[in-house]
């Protein structure tokens, strides 16, 4: 058995894909005008850390960076049975990039920590790089596993089931370790009632919900803000193109019963060539 | 005087930095060179042209072979080889600080260095870019070098010309857009390219180049992570690399009895396979590995079958490259119309039928015709 793990989660709210956001000119998002989603990569990190938790009689503290309204994934977190949570919330972090997210994230991580073990979601769905994690680890020195689709706790070490290119991969890692974690994991679990009743009192208790729920900005945990937002990302979006025709027009079918456009087609191109025969 | 003569060209702000070289890593499994490291000196060759810097390649692993060989004949002028036994399986820790003592010893850092976007590069290329707090853009479509004028923003200290910039392409957050990245300000300028987005030359066994071991230290602290067990799988039946034709489906599809449908049109062609939007794979009617775009695999068949999918960016830089492009949806107005060659609007569930009715009948008409000349 291992002793009871600090079990440290990052999750984040990302403007949901099924509607459409806004992009401003410069190329960042328009995240207001966006519905929010927690990331559903977050799901199963959440979920690894929540076993993690159970397994050896932890804590997890959840932390995510980003504009006020993400309050509400932590609070989504606390009904899934997280103990804490922590949101850097700060006007100089806007449009940071990976890099300058990732040092803004670690000095949070410095000033909350030690951890034991930190999952995060394999990528987002904005942003899609699955960079950040990795970058933390590089911050503070850590051992990672990546595309984590499953694990155990023995013996004081991370026993680690990861996806490699064309198969998978079993490592077994040292504490500390940060497990960034595939949607191949276990989903999430339905809500904790404990969780559920906690959160209905927080939303009705300001003074209760501030002891679950901290928002932090870059001065609390001494962050240097040139590190951070657009003065501390290396990468800037310099140009945006709207992907203009290519090739030649497309030739439109239509109007006219199913049989002979699909007839057409079969006329009109060398698709018969390929025919198995 | 004239006009010209007037206004003095502007001089580019790090015009008196040295240009470092281009640096691609080259990735072994087992032993096996990956093709995407090949693929990535495809567009570093062009790179590194326009530089006029030379174009090198870095290999890490045990008992290489001849794979030094080989990056030189698709394109690297130098190859800098690692060998030893711990770094025969990728791990993160190793590979990292060797890469990371080896750029830190160099004259010029590398202007740019590039990496695949596979589990491995994934992994790596954040480490890198995390050390030497540089950029880092993911999942590139297309790569360039050329000028940017900065032009303010957050930080007016940056304002002015730069020149050769490492321009890394992708489509980006929201639809039809294309987004080029930059990092001017810090080398090496980094980016990652999924497998099979970017084309490798024609090897020249002739090329001569330069190979050079490089040294291996490794500390106690990058033993805190060890590898077990790596198992290769079967491949299963899903060849969207090789296939002649890819009939593929989206959200239009509405259930994943839709991509059964899809399976059947696939069945008529000789060398055929199902391909998927994201948004189909996301809602679980069809696993990942055939999900066709930019988090996806790129493909370039003779011929694409788009059914009920609406053409999105990230999903149109997968397969723009196919000779034929032939989309069914029920939509005029859909995206997909733009770019593809040919368009059926109607109903999936009409049409895919319909399809395949007409293509057996072709097929027992042309069995007859054999038959009968036989
Ligand atoms: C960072 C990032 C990366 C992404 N990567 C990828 C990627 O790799 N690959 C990818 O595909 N997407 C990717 N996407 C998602 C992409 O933006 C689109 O959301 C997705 O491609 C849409 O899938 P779709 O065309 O199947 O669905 P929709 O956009 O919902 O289109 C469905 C289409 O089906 C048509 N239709 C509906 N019913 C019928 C019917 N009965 N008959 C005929 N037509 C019908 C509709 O008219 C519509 O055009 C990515 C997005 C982001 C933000």
């Amino acid at each position: 058995m291992s002793g009871s793990l600090n079990i440290l989660v990052l999750i984040k709210q990302v403007p949901d894909t099924s509607s459409k956001a806004g992009l401003n000119p410069d190329g960042t998002i328009d995240r207001a005008k966006a519905k929010r989603m927690l990331n559903p990569f977050d799901r199963f990190a959440l979920q690894a850390a929540l076993h993690s938790k159970k397994v050896t009689n932890g804590k997890v503290t959840a932390l995510s960076m980003g504009p006020p309204p993400a309050v509400e994934i932590l609070l989504e977190a606390i009904e899934h049975g997280v103990d804490k949570g922590f949101l850097l919330s700060d006007r100089r972090l806007a449009a940071s990039d990976t890099l300058a997210t990732a040092y803004a994230l670690h000095k949070v991580i410095q000033h909350l920590g030690p951890f034991d073990l930190i999952f995060t979601g394999l990528q987002t769905t904005d942003g899609d790089t699955a960079q950040v994690g990795p970058q933390i680890a590089e911050r503070l020195n850590l051992p990672q596993v990546t595309y984590c689709e499953d694990f155990s706790i023995e013996g004081g070490k991370l026993h680690a089931r990861r996806i490699v290119e064309g198969g998978h991969q079993t490592v077994v890692s040292e504490f500390p370790a940060l497990v960034t974690v595939a949607n191949a994991y276990h989903h999430l679990e339905y809500k904790t009632i404990r969780g559920a009743r906690l959160v209905q009192e927080l939303q009705r208790n300001e003074e209760l919900k501030a002891q679950y729920i901290q928002t932090i900005t870059l001065d609390d945990v001494g962050a240097d803000p040139e590190l951070c937002g657009l003065k501390g990302s290396p990468t800037i979006v310099a140009h945006t193109d709207k992907v203009g025709q290519i090739g030649g027009r497309c030739v439109m079918h239509q109007g006219k019963s199913i049989e002979m456009l699909v007839n057409e087609i079969a006329a009109g191109t060398n698709i018969k060539e390929f025919v198995r025969q | 005087m004239t006009e010209e003569a007037k206004t003095p060209p502007v001089v580019p702000i790090n015009a008196n930095q040295p240009i470092g070289e281009v640096l691609v890593f080259a990735e072994q499994i087992l032993g096996q060179l990956q093709p995407v490291g090949l693929e990535l000196l495809g567009a570093g060759r062009d790179l590194a042209n326009k530089l006029e810097r030379p174009l090198t390649a870095i290999v890490l692993g045990h008992n290489l072979g001849d794979i030094p060989k080989t990056l030189i004949a698709y394109g690297a002028d130098k190859v800098y080889v690692a060998d030893h036994p711990d770094l025969e399986q990728y791990r993160t820790l190793p590979y990292r600080r060797v890469i990371c003592n080896w750029l830190e010893q160099m004259p010029v850092e590398p202007h740019t260095m590039l990496l695949g976007s596979t589990t491995t590069g994934r992994d790596l290329a954040p480490r890198i870019a995390a050390h030497f707090k540089t950029g880092l853009t993911a999942d590139t479509t297309e790569l360039d070098v050329g000028d940017y004028e900065h032009k303010g923003g957050a930080d007016p200290s940056k304002i002015g010309l730069y020149a050769n910039c490492l321009y890394a392409i992708r489509p980006s957050f929201g639809e039809s857009l294309k987004a080029r990245i930059l990092g001017p300000w810090k080398n090496p300028q980094m980016a990652t390219t999924r497998p099979g987005v970017m084309i490798p030359l024609k090897p020249d066994w002739e090329r001569q180049g330069e190979i050079v071991q490089i040294p291996v230290e490794l500390d106690p602290t990058d033993y805190r992570l060890v590898v077990k067990e790596t198992f290769q799988e079967v491949k299963k039946g899903v060849n969207l690399a090789d296939a002649d034709v890819i009939v593929s489906g989206g959200y239009g599809m509405a259930n994943a009895e839709g991509f059964e449908l899809l399976r059947q049109l696939a069945d008529c062609f000789e060398n055929a396979a199902v391909g998927a939007s994201r948004k189909a794979v996301d809602v679980g009617w069809i696993p990942y590995i055939h999900q066709i775009g930019q988090t996806g695999k790129t493909v370039r068949p003779k011929v694409y079958i788009a059914c009920g999918i609406s053409g999105a960016i990230q999903h149109r830089v997968g397969m723009q490259n196919a000779d034929l492009i032939i989309a069914v949806n029920k939509d005029p107005d859909a995206p997909i119309f733009k770019f593809a060659h040919h368009g059926i609007v109607g109903d999936v569930y009409q049409v895919v039928p319909e399809m395949i009715r007409q293509l057996k009948q072709n097929q027992s008409a042309t069995t007859k015709e054999v038959s009968s000349v036989v």
